[in-house]
């Protein structure tokens, strides 16, 4: 499949909003419930469907009523959900869509439809449907990718943000953003946070490149960048412990821990560690450790703008390589995109880049807690990878992250020594060689478990696989250690490809521009991705989409759902997931799924928003 | 002293033909004493494990001595007696279909679960010849993820990697192999000791374990009490702590289990009897045909159970199956076994064909006998005037005659027609005329004995009505025009061409000269024409054809007798060549029909050359040549290097022109399965032009069984002597092979529609129906069938074609009120189970049974 010409063109595409009402809402037109269908509507629709050229969702006897759309489109209303079949759409699979509950519906069990008779401007299709519990009022909006991510980032700024740190939040009331509770720590904060720092730094730059450095629209998006990658960061300073150590997340006084894991407490200079299932099992809870390094001003603004001081602020420790990875990745773009013109920021990224490799170098290439022992998942060094199955497995990827850790060093504090050093020293022990063997460790690992390999996909790992080959092979000078690295990611592509995630693709692309990729599919996300990051549940139980079984008895769907048909997830899950039970409506993710993507798309020239 | 310090497994076993220096009742006694032997050997040994593949032995024993059959199952359920295999006999692993090989493994597989509680997790064939590179996904999907074989040697392909490794399949399946580097049947104490020292230091320098293979085989055996008592002995000496009795799934479990760095292997095994490819040319024939009409058959039947409430065949079907599955063992399918032995083969592959003939009749017999056809008037009294008219213009009937034709194939396709009596007009369902022409018939019941020829338009999996008028007024018939011609060119040349192509034929050789692909202004056979004919000698090798790997010593081009236009209409233009060479003769019969892209070729030989081979060249000129095969679910690309090749239905070469662009002409045939691709004039890896042959072997002429090197002075018995029938296709495309749409064409060339002359009644059934649709050209379906379960529910099996991802295809199967999206990676194959609801699980070759 040969590259096409770039930049590839995003025209607009149709973005599905649903707005949600009680039956007997004032706002809710009278003739929705005249309109409920009887058994001669059911009928109708019966013969309607009965040649029906494409799959449909639901089964055709559940389909109960139709209502015309625009341009010979039909809606069909079924016991299970609602249809909207589009003969135009220039894709087939665009042709039938399929809207359900939660996300688009209070219920599945649609009793009647009523479409507009002349939808607004920018809006293709726009009905009323009944439902068992509820009335609805969906419309297909006209929209163009950059105003996707803007709706995105707009909703990631207002519902989830929390001092720059964006990862999820949870609502007190059911799709209602306004709602959100106060409060909402992730274990992965730090990593979440760094993607949507880099989509947010792209974003900024192509807004300077397109826009100038002075136009409002950049101020803006250089702002947002800004308290991303602040918020970044912070977490590299929060513990203190002077020794480069990274913290997870961090909390307010006022903020509930967790029940489990490890946290300190800072309190002057010391921090305490915080009574958990965990600390208590250990018999750490109380254990008082250093906390005397400072947290720069330029970065504690974002709680002390909240109104907090550095004490009693409680930071998550053990932490893993996830956040290292997207640490180290974040920085390199930083220093490329807001360093230039933002000195102070950049030498905040290079020290503590300095600090967290020094300390890695110096504890034998791992991150080690407070103990002295390092932590679950922060290791790579050749004492992990010679002990045990899991380290032998890890070795192919986490080789390729220190190596990537020591370029991003180099690269953004201009000095080679000690880094390179190292990077010499790790080269010399095969670490340039064991990216490569990723997939036959994959498959023999999971042949000794007897069960296929695609069985056994670490989901995240697939971004942090992403994230450290995509700097790694940019910023290696060397065209034979290049090569290796690109067998390395390559390594990894069976398993990335078939997630068709353009978040993935597009830096295997920028980092392996001769190898393949399905670009129809990868531009076609664009425009089937859900327009807000709610977390609710959508229906996969369709008739449409065969079921495989897995191992353990759990099942996937066997062809991948449309973005805004499945289940919203960030970079870590499996997007074949199949869930048939409904879930809450009470979670609102992040929307770096889509910015991170789109804005790596356009800052590299890869695409562009179609002009009309 | 050495340390051992890799495990070596000991695998007792016996390998078993059950047919090649004899027939297949003495391969059957000759299980059942091997399984006396085995367990008595178990009983006697406590530490002894015992090795066997074969689902058919199983059944054999199951049969015919059921006591001796629960002793194996008990030891199966001890872990002393090892099943490997889930196949149904050690086949040949480069000529099965991908579908033979999902039904080896269905039943095999569902009979190892069934008897003993278990499937096999280990593929084992290692005596077969040469093994497709499809492989790992099938075993795979047959539930196995291991694999053990031995040939071809190190001395015949060193490039395969020794011991353990992972092979790749084109789809990225993997699983992990071992290559035996020793025999499969070692015995006796001195040659067991040797092999221990040969694997030790193997497995040391390999740094993982080894198996050895041991006991008395081909005609069965199995480890002898000496063998066992010697390795026992071995056990207790110092230095051997590491071996032991052992099993391949023992093996392979234990060696996961460690870290390894092992080779990745991407392609087949190639090459050890390169001559069996084209010997013995009935059962290849038979084979290829067996497969498609089982298809055919399972699939209406399924269709017709669905439709009309019936039982559907699955248990015939199943055995029709099996017959087939028996008769790919290697030394049968590779045509190197007793010529006896292939009485028995016709045999049984015509108890397979005959079944799927019954079943697809009763099915489509269902149908067409539930479309309306009647036409009014029909049953009138006929006057005698008219009766005598009739008579006098010796046209049996006055009102036209409904016949139905059925398509298997899972694509509508345009394709010739022949029904067996003459017509004066054809029309579709819809009374469209469409274009037509009476043939010279096989019979001569009459001096103008004639069939009708047309080009029908068949729908997906279904089958559509056609009315064919016996009379009719000839200057007001419509009959369609097209551009089918045929006649003589401005140089004297005998042409014959379509809208398509353009075939003009060298009166010297009788081959096709200029071969015009009018759409691409393409010419190709310019300089060399395609298809004369060419004998090779043979003399050389054996049956198998060992250590011979190229077919290159021509006796000669067989010589033109005769070339003549014999037949030019609106369906079909058609140009007769008769040649002999020595005592024998062939008659090529090159048509176009209308909307062709292929020249059909259909041959009939009487050969009577001894050590001879028959080889059809198609020559290309061109920069970067490469040849490509068909094999089961997908296709290999290999070098141009003149070796002979095994492929399924076609074979391609592709070259670069002047312009830079690849154009290329692929060969498809009904019944063959051999090729080689010599570079003629040039190198092949010098970038600048060459001349390079596509060489379709037609028939290869040995004596049976030969595995001797010196032949005294007698009378043998040869492989393809006597009557030869067979047909194939010229292909001319543009861009590379597997872009281009030669795999459905070959598909439709071995799977005839079938007509059905129906009669006249009233129906409810449409006149044209179809039970599947896919939406994706590269998707094509190679099973559609009732569950093995009983439950009633359906299977539908499809594969990738061309190499490249199908995200999104729709696949409709509407008589189950099922219609699904499916996502393919590139050759992919994926098996579909449809509850009654209409929901479809994706499962495996074992369809979700177990």
């Amino acid at each position: 499949m040969p590259n096409p010409t770039f930049p590839i063109p995003l025209p607009a595409h149709l973005c599905r909003f649903s707005a949600f009402y009680p039956k007997h809402a004032p706002a809710v037109p009278k003739e929705l419930a005249a309109a409920k269908a009887g058994p001669a509507e059911a009928e109708a629709v019966a013969l309607a469907l009965r040649d029906f050229p494409l799959p449909l969702p639901s089964k055709k006897k559940d389909y109960t009523c139709q209502a015309p759309g625009q341009d010979g489109a039909v809606w069909y209303g079924a016991k299970t959900g609602l249809t909207y079949y589009d003969p135009g759409a220039a894709r087939l699979e665009d042709r039938v869509r399929y809207f359900s509950a939660q996300r688009d519906l209070p219920d599945n069990e649609v009793l009647a439809l009523l479409p507009a008779e002349a939808p607004a401007e920018n809006v293709r299709e726009a009905v009323w449907v009944l439902t068992k519990t509820g009335a609805t009022h969906i419309t297909l909006r006209w929209t163009t990718p950059q105003e996707q991510a803007e709706l995105l980032l707009a909703e990631t700024l207002e519902v989830v943000d929390r001092r720059g740190m964006v990862s999820q939040r949870h609502l007190s009331v059911p799709y209602r953003p306004e709602t959100k509770v106060p409060y909402n720590e992730s274990d992965n904060d730090g990593c979440f946070t760094a993607g949507f720092a880099i989509g947010e730094m792209l974003h900024y730059a192509v807004f300077r490149r397109e826009l100038g450095e002075d136009h409002p629209e950049t101020q803006r998006a250089r702002k947002t960048a800004t308290r991303a990658a602040e918020a970044c960061l912070l977490l590299m300073y929060m513990p203190g412990r002077g020794n480069g150590f990274v913290a997870r997340t961090y909390m307010t006084p006022h903020e509930p821990i967790p029940a489990g894991g490890l946290y300190f407490r800072k309190q002057g200079d010391q921090a305490i560690c915080v009574t958990t299932h965990n600390t208590l099992r250990d018999g750490i809870a109380g254990t008082i450790i250093d906390a005397s390094a400072p947290v720069p001003e330029r970065l504690a603004h974002l709680y002390k703008d909240e109104g907090f001081t550095g004490d009693g602020l409680v930071y998550k420790a053990d932490t893993s390589s996830d956040e290292i990875t997207l640490h180290f990745a974040h920085l390199w773009f930083l220093h490329t995109i807001l360093g230039p013109a933002d000195p102070e920021l950049d030498q905040l990224a290079r020290d503590a880049a300095k600090a967290l490799m020094r300390h890695i170098i110096e504890h034998g290439y791992e991150m080690h807690d407070f103990g002295g022992e390092p932590t679950t998942w922060s290791k790579w060094s050749e004492r992990y990878f010679s002990f045990g199955s899991l380290g032998w497995y890890d070795s192919c990827l986490n080789a390729a992250e220190v190596l990537m850790y020591l370029r991003v060093t180099m690269a953004i504090t201009g000095e080679s020594d000690p880094w390179q050093a190292a990077f010499d020293e790790l080269i010399g022990k095969g670490y340039a060689e064991l990216p490569a063997l990723h997939h036959d460790r994959l498959v023999q690992g999971t042949m000794a478990m007897d069960i296929d390999p695609i069985e056994e996909i670490m989901f995240g790992d697939h971004m942090l696989a992403t994230m450290a080959f995509w700097p790694l092979i940019t910023l290696e000078p060397d065209e034979a250690l290049k090569e290796k690295f690109r067998a390395g990611f390559r390594a990894w592509r069976g398993t990335i490809a078939r997630e068709y995630n353009p978040g993935y693709d597009l830096p295997f692309h920028l980092a392996c521009p001769d190898d393949a990729i399905d670009w129809e599919r990868l531009t076609a996300w664009f425009g089937r991705s859900p327009a807000s990051r709610l977390g609710a549940s959508v229906t996969t139980a369709r008739q449409d989409i065969p079921l495989r079984a897995r191992w353990g008895g759990s099942r996937e769907t066997a062809a991948l759902l449309a973005d805004d048909e499945r289940f919203v997830a960030k970079y870590d899950r499996n997007p074949y997931e199949f869930r048939d039970e409904e879930g809450g409506t009470t979670l609102m993710e992040s929307g770096y799924v889509y910015t991170f993507a789109y804005w790596i798309g356009r800052y590299y020239g890869i695409f562009e928003d179609q002009a009309d | 002293m050495t340390i051992m310090s890799q495990p070596i497994h000991a695998i007792g076993n016996a390998h078993l033909d059950p047919i090649w220096l004899w027939r297949w009742q003495e391969g059957c006694n000759e299980a059942l004493q091997t399984f006396r032997s085995a367990l008595d050997r178990l009983e006697e040994y406590p530490g002894f494990v015992f090795t066997c593949s074969s689902a058919s032995y199983y059944r054999w024993v199951e049969e015919i001595d059921p006591a001796m059959f629960a002793e194996i199952q008990t030891a199966v359920k001890k872990g002393r007696w090892v099943p490997v295999n889930g196949w149904w006999v050690q086949p040949d692993c480069n000529m099965p279909s991908g579908e033979s090989f999902a039904r080896h493994a269905l039943y095999s597989q569902l009979y190892y679960h069934e008897k003993f509680g278990r499937i096999c997790k280990t593929g084992y064939n290692v005596d077969s010849f040469g093994h497709n590179a499809m492989l790992p996904q099938l075993l795979r999907q047959a539930g196995m993820n291991a694999y053990v074989f031995m040939r071809p040697s190190m001395g015949e392909n060193p490039n395969i990697p020794q011991n353990a490794f992972w092979w790749e399949s084109p789809d990225g399946t993997r699983v992990l192999t071992y290559r035996l580097p020793t025999g499969y049947g070692e015995s006796g104490p001195g040659g067991l000791t040797r092999t221990l020292e040969f694997l030790r230091e193997r497995g040391d320098e390999a740094g993982h374990g080894m198996m050895l293979f041991y006991g008395v085989g081909n005609h069965g055996g199995g480890p002898t009490k000496a063998d066992i008592e010697h390795l026992t002995g071995k056990m207790k000496e110092a230095g051997f702590e590491e071996l032991q009795f052992s099993s391949p799934d023992d093996y392979f479990s234990d060696l996961v289990l460690a870290p390894l760095n092992l080779p990745v292997w991407k392609d087949d095994f190639q090459h050890h009897a390169s001559g069996c490819y084209a010997a013995t040319s009935m059962i290849k024939q038979l084979n290829r045909r067996a497969e498609q009409e089982l298809y055919f058959a399972e699939a209406f039947d399924t269709a017709a159970a669905k439709r009309f409430g019936l039982a559907p065949k699955t248990a015939e079907l199943k055995e029709a199956w099996l017959d087939v599955a028996f008769n790919q063992f290697h030394d049968i399918f590779c045509g190197c076994s007793i010529r006896e032995a292939y009485d028995d083969v016709r045999d049984s592959m015509g108890h397979a064909c005959t079944v799927a003939a019954r079943s697809a009749n009763q099915a489509m017999l269902r149908f067409a006998r539930s479309i309306d056809t009647w036409v009014e008037g029909v049953s009138d009294p006929v006057s005698d005037e008219r009766r005598a008219e009739i008579r006098h213009r010796g046209i049996p009937s006055l009102f036209p005659r409904p016949v139905v034709l059925f398509n298997a194939l899972s694509w509508e396709r345009e394709v010739p027609v022949r029904v067996l009596y003459p017509a004066m007009g054809v029309e579709t369902a819809d009374h469209v005329p469409v274009p037509f022409q009476n043939v010279t018939a096989s019979r001569f019941d009459n001096p103008m004995a004639k069939d009708t020829l047309f080009v029908a338009k068949l729908p997906p999996l279904g089958y559509t009505l056609y009315w064919l008028y016996p009379m009719r007024d000839l200057e007001e018939y419509p009959v369609p025009e097209t551009a089918v011609a045929g006649g003589e060119t401005a140089d004297g040349l005998v042409c014959i061409e379509n809208e398509n192509l353009r075939a003009e034929f060298d009166p010297a050789t009788g081959g096709i000269a200029r071969l015009t692909d009018k759409t691409a202004g393409r010419t190709l056979a310019g300089d060399l024409p395609f298809a004369v004919p060419t004998v090779i000698n043979d003399i050389e090798a054996d049956t198998w054809a060992h250590n011979v790997f190229r077919f290159h010593d021509i006796k000669g081009t067989m010589d033109l007798v005769s070339l003549k236009l014999l037949e030019k209409g609106p369906a079909r233009a058609l140009v007769q060549a008769k040649y002999s060479f020595g005592r024998s003769t062939l008659l090529q019969e090159f048509s176009l029909t209308a909307g062709a892209w292929t020249v059909r070729v259909e041959c009939k030989a009487l050969w009577a050359e001894d050590f001879t081979m028959l080889k059809i060249p198609l020559p290309l000129t061109g920069a970067a040549p490469a040849s490509t095969y068909e094999i089961p679910n997908g296709y290999l690309k290999r070098p141009c290097n003149g070796e002979e090749e095994p492929g399924l239905a076609w074979a391609d070469l592709t070259v670069t022109d002047e312009a830079g662009q690849r154009h290329g002409v692929a060969v498809m045939s009904d019944s063959k399965y051999s090729y080689d691709c010599p570079v003629t004039d040039g190198e092949a890896e010098g970038g600048e032009p060459v001349t390079a042959q596509l060489r379709l072997t037609v028939l290869r002429n040995v004596i049976f069984a030969d595995h001797c090197a010196q032949r005294p002075e007698r009378e043998f018995n040869f492989t393809d002597e006597g009557l030869q029938r067979f047909t194939y296709e010229i292909y001319p495309h543009e861009g590379e092979a597997e872009q281009s749409d030669v795999t459905r064409q070959a598909y439709s060339l071995c799977s005839a529609p079938f007509v059905v002359q129906e009669s006249y009644h009233q129906g409810t059934a449409p006149a044209q129906e179809s039970f599947l649709r896919i939406t994706a050209e590269n998707v094509i379906a190679t099973a559609f069938k009732f569950c093995e379960d009983g439950s009633g529910d359906l299977i539908l099996r499809c594969y990738e074609t061309k190499g490249l991802p199908c995200t999104r295809t729709a696949i409709s199967l509407p008589m189950a009120d099922a219609a699904f999206w499916a996502d393919f990676s590139a050759h992919e194959i994926k098996t579909f189970r449809i509850g009654p609801d209409g929901r479809a699980t994706q499962v495996n070759f074992l369809e979700g049974v177990v």
